[in-house]
């Protein structure tokens, strides 16, 4: 069992993402669908676009709460990495902020100045919302290659202490893992976004109770079709570039997928093994691709559908969403319990440290100060306390390099305990009783801004606007 | 005499940096504290009287809060993030020490957004009485909100346990730097101060012990000692621990003559025969892993020799034995409430709280009186009913809450400013001889004197804190020589507070003209004041003047602020962390075009951001106007 800091922070960070990435789709889907809205005079369009903005201004609101609610429980569970990765990842995280505060304000600026603004004013907010929203994960994607593999670490020892920096340069492009991460990322962001706009009105054309509703859902159903397959297809091919560049990696690369008969380096033992995540996604991807096979074509043709072609389809688009979590959950965890995934391998000796000098970029001043280094970077790990998966994969390793220092220190501090403070009996229940009944609003307030409003409503927001 | 100005001191680019972020989040989020409320009170009297007028009164509000509330949101992940990029260690500490109401905040956050974005998409669908509810849990969600972060930054301004070094005494104020004041009142773990030579520090550092008491550390019940010690060795070690230093390169192991001044040789050389009580000390401060990674297996029997205790002690981080003196600490206090016994947190809180209302109020009430302005009498009778009587409503409310302000609020926090932080009072008041201050520029400083020497202390002939008799050093290590910089807050507050105090009472009288204004018609006794005062009707220059008393109220709350703020200089937690200690190492963010550009940005960003609420707020009202 992992402990009880992992477990909220993958639940905090699986809600979030999961909106996230609807969200960089929507970014771009919105604005082209009003744009072409407008020009055709389309009234199905239009009223797409300003339906799916606003399930899109609401669920951003909340991305950013369980983003925040993330950071911060990552700050009260593991204040020494937040430290470390404050004075490192400067520059990531930079973008990503300077990108959340034009991202935030296209967002209010394009949904409230819907119709005060001109058409191509409207649509420069619009370029704005999609451009910010592909470089907001450029900088978290960043976080996340160096968090595989520390490239362009740029290390300092001074009498006045550590001076910390990362050469951005190296760690684009020395870290075989950056560009499929972000590339891939993207690129699933839009597929999971097109699977659930269709598999949303596949449930609106399954409920609707008028022609015209009907009408309106299957030709949007019809527009999403099309790029789904699309971004289907190259997630495998994208899925499949990732997975070769974490080959480098071996010790999260055998945590996946060493059980399912694929290995590499010197030590393929899965110490934490995640191939049943893996396989949950890709029951889950079969779903979408069930859909694709069995529905889609039947939709494309502009045949009417069944009753269980429709509810594949919005089996599809939720399959699609959960997607999005179970992915992250079997990148983050199959490191676990190392923050960076590339330092049980370089503790057992697997990759040396003139490797990491001259294959990725790492730079260390004085280059004798490299075992320092290590050491204090060796020291974050996820310590969950005894009892814990953390524990057993670290006695695992310990068994497996008997004579290894390093692995022994890590296993005598995770015997200890995540930030103690943090974990108190009276905060677990806390956060407990207030997830508990937050997460029911929040699913409250979800049904309300998806239910259909009745007409006098309608108009009245209209008559607003 | 030379005094510090601003810019003396370290990482001015970061702090004005944070200065845009933090001014910019404060500025906005103010109306996610005041104008839910101001939402749930029209909701009331819509609920009592069943007027429309108030549903749209209370919908119009909800309105103005849901277009900043995304806003606030997004310059509060930017202040969050900008904290843990600009100022890493000051993050960690907080992460590791006072994570609780950081950690309950988001659940504040939470509670924010679901019910205020709850109130706004369920309008027309929830009844009106449950409308209320969700708008009262939506302006808690925001007041428990600020409570939490209001909690941290208390405790960055006064920490608990702090005892200044100031105090009024026998009709008169007594300085205590010679006596090591001020001091952090510590719980250090017995084990640890086995390891120091406690009469040296007693006599040379002036630490005081104040009692004893158990905790439990790392599974272990440990006892502790309570001690009061001198901030300049607090912050020593502090800025020892973010350096990576190791015991070996802190003061501890300073000596003199051969022998060292703090360590205590014979105690480290009894652990290696009490492998129980070592074992203890290792597992608090940490060192059992460094062992382990020795090679020796102290769980398993193995034992050290003397020297080898020595050898592990001196080796171990300063970063870990004051993370067990600190942890203890906050355990002795209380994990869930250390923040909250601040001793300036209740003032500090309700003063917040009644500035995000003062600042709601009066910019509502712009927003109405800029109505009343354009309207040319051609309008229907509702929309007219309508506008006042949300005038009328916003002018009391701004009265009452200026007043609260004012007289209560603020007066309590200007108590616990001048008891807990006697060198920011001193700078306040600008008691330096050297130093043009305003009421010495107005003649009045007698008077001035004895008014601000009763508020603050009950008397006035205690006299205000002398800028002068407040060492400039009082903070520096003499062992190490840190901090070089001086140790007292700029002078530059003194004005800046006394421009806030002169705006206040502006605010405050506009805020009475206006309430006796909007209420003649009520209120006969107001009309016939106003009357004697040659004030008839509704004064139109009176409404132009709202708009200017909306930026007015944004200013001198944002000046408050800035006190506070800048006025804590040179610390980051007062007492225990310097600015320097708390800034990031990353070379990138000390460049002065980094910091230029992001500052610009983000300046850019909310320029534009203001001019499309204004668009979005304004253009509704206009069309109203025209067509109801």
């Amino acid at each position: 069992m992992i402990g009880i800091a992992p477990a909220w922070l993958a639940f905090m960070f699986g809600w979030h993402i999961a909106m996230v990435n609807l969200g960089i789709g929507l970014a771009w889907l919105v604005p082209y669908l009003k744009n072409k809205a407008v020009k055709e005079n389309d009234r199905d369009l239009e009223r797409a676009a300003r339906s799916l903005m606003r399930f899109y201004a609401a669920t951003y609101g909340l991305a950013g709460v369980f983003g925040t609610a993330f950071t911060v429980f990552l700050l009260s569970y593991y204040p020494d990495f937040i430290g470390v990765a404050g004075h490192i990842a400067l520059i990531p995280f930079a973008i990503s902020i300077l990108m959340i505060a034009l991202h935030f304000f296209s967002i209010i600026a394009y949904w409230y100045g819907w119709d005060r603004w001109s058409h191509n004013t409207h649509n420069l907010i619009g370029l704005a919302l999609g451009v910010s929203a592909l470089l907001i994960p450029f900088g978290f994607r960043g976080v996340f290659a160096f968090l595989n593999i520390p490239a362009g670490l740029m290390v300092e020892a001074t009498p006045a202490g550590t001076r910390y920096g990362l050469d951005l340069g190296a760690a684009i492009f020395a870290n075989p893992t950056t560009l499929p991460l972000y590339v891939k990322s993207i690129a699933a962001a839009f597929t999971v976004t097109f699977f659930a706009v269709m598999g949303g009105y596949a449930y609106r054309y399954a409920v609707a109770r008028t022609e015209e509703d009907r009408r309106y859902a299957a030709r949007i159903m019809r527009i999403m079709a099309k790029p789904a397959v699309a971004g289907a297809v190259l997630m495998i091919v994208l899925g499949l570039w990732y997975a070769l560049s974490l080959q480098v990696v071996p010790y999260k690369f055998n945590n996946v997928f060493a059980s399912l008969g694929w290995r590499t380096g010197p030590d393929p033992t899965p110490y934490y093994n995640v191939a049943w995540l893996f396989v949950l996604k890709m029951l889950l991807f079969a779903v979408q691709l069930a859909a694709v096979a069995l529905a889609v074509p039947r939709l494309l043709r502009g045949e009417s559908l069944t009753e269980g072609q429709l509810k594949l389809i919005t089996l599809a688009g939720v399959a699609a969403v959960l997607t999005v979590p179970l992915g992250e959950y079997l990148n983050a965890f199959s490191q676990y319990p190392f923050f960076i995934a590339a330092w049980p391998d370089v503790l057992a000796g697997h990759v040396t440290p003139q490797q990491l000098v001259t294959q990725y970029g790492v730079k260390i001043t004085p280059p004798e100060a490299l075992p320092a280094v290590i050491e204090k970077v060796n020291s974050i790990v996820l310590v969950d306390g005894a009892g814990s998966s953390a524990v057993d994969v670290l006695q695992k390793l310990v068994q497996k390099y008997p004579d290894n220092n390093y692995f022994r220190a890590l296993l005598a501090e995770a015997q200890i305990s995540v930030n103690e403070i943090a974990v108190l009996p009276a905060v677990v229940y806390l956060t407990y009783a207030f997830v508990a009944f937050l997460t029911a609003s929040a699913v409250y307030l979800l049904y309300i801004v998806l239910s259909p409003r009745p007409q006098a409503t309608v108009a009245a927001v209209e008559a607003e606007h | 005499m030379v005094y510090p100005a601003w810019s003396s001191y370290p990482v001015p680019g970061l702090r004005a940096l944070s200065f845009v972020g933090i001014a910019t989040h404060w500025t906005i989020l103010q109306y996610v504290l005041g104008l839910p409320f101001l939402t749930f009170l029209a909701l009331l009297l819509y609920l009592r009287s069943r007027d429309e007028v108030w549903m749209k009164i209370a919908r119009t509000l909800a309105k103005g809060f849901i277009v900043v509330f995304a806003v606030g949101a997004a310059t509060g992940t930017g202040s969050e993030f900008g904290l843990v990029l600009l100022w890493p260690n000051l993050t960690e500490a907080a992460g590791r020490y006072i994570y609780f109401p950081l950690y309950a905040e988001i659940f504040a956050f939470m509670m924010e957004v679901v019910f205020l974005y709850m109130l706004w998409y369920g309008w027309n669908r929830i009844n009106p009485k449950a409308l209320a509810v969700v708008a009262l849990l939506g302006f808690l969600g925001a007041w428990y909100s600020a409570s939490m972060i209001v909690s941290v930054n208390s405790f960055m301004v006064a920490p608990t346990g702090i005892v200044p070094a100031v105090k009024a005494e026998g009709g008169k104020l007594v300085y205590l730097y010679d006596e090591g004041y001020p001091k952090i009142t510590a719980a250090v773990p017995a084990p640890i101060v086995q390891l120091l030579n406690i009469t040296t520090l007693q006599k040379a550092a002036h630490m005081e012990i104040v009692g004893t008491g158990k905790v439990s550390l790392a599974g272990t019940e440990v006892p502790v000692v309570v001690v009061r010690l001198p901030v300049s060795v607090v912050q020593q070690l502090v800025r020892e621990a973010y350096e990576d230093k190791t015991i070996a390169e802190s003061i501890l192991a300073a000596k003199s003559g051969g022998k060292y001044i703090l360590l205590n040789t014979t105690g480290i050389a009894a652990l290696a025969s009490n492998p129980e009580q070592l074992k203890t000390l290792l597992r608090i401060t940490g060192a059992l892993p460094v062992v382990e990674g020795m090679g020796v297996r102290l769980e398993a029997g193995a034992k050290l020799t003397p020297d080898q205790v020595a050898q592990v002690l001196l080796q171990l981080p300063v970063k870990n034995m004051l993370d067990a003196i600190l942890l203890s600490t906050i355990k002795t206090v209380g994990v869930m409430t250390v923040t909250f016994h601040s001793p300036v947190y209740p003032a500090s809180i309700v003063h917040a709280i009644g500035a995000g209302l003062v600042v709601s109020g009066f910019t509502a009430l712009a927003g109405y009186a800029l109505r009343m302005l354009r309207m040319t009498g051609n309008e229907p009778e509702e929309y007219r009913r309508y506008v006042e009587t949300a005038f009328k409503f916003l002018a009391v409310f701004s009265a009452v809450m200026i007043a609260f302000q004012g007289f209560v609020s603020g007066h309590e926090m200007g108590v616990a400013v001048a008891h807990y932080n006697p060198e920011k009072f001193a700078t306040m008041e600008g008691t330096a001889e050297g130093f043009t201050n305003i009421p010495k520029l107005l003649h009045v400083e007698g008077l001035v004197e004895k008014m601000m020497s009763m508020v603050a202390y009950g008397d006035p002939n205690v006299g205000l804190p002398s800028y002068d008799e407040i060492p400039a050093h009082y903070c520096r290590c003499k062992l190490s020589g840190q901090p070089a910089f001086d140790c007292r807050p700029p002078l530059v507050i003194h004005y800046i507070y006394y421009t806030k105090i002169g705006l206040g009472i502006l605010l405050g009288l506009y805020g009475l003209l206006v309430a006796l204004v909007a209420m003649r018609d009520r209120w006969g006794w107001a009309d016939r004041l106003l009357r004697l005062a040659k004030i008839e009707g509704r004064p139109r220059w009176l409404l132009r003047l709202a708009i200017v008393f909306a930026v007015l109220a944004q200013m001198v709350s944002n000046m408050g602020w800035a006190v506070r703020e800048i006025g804590r200089k040179p610390w980051t937690i007062y007492g225990l962390m310097t600015v320097d200690v708390a800034a990031t190492t990353n070379s990138l963010a000390h460049l002065a075009s980094s910091v230029t550009l992001v500052a610009l940005y983000y300046v850019a960003i909310l320029a534009v951001l203001v001019y499309a609420v204004y668009r979005i707020l304004w253009l509704p009202g206009k069309r109203e106007a025209g067509h109801v």
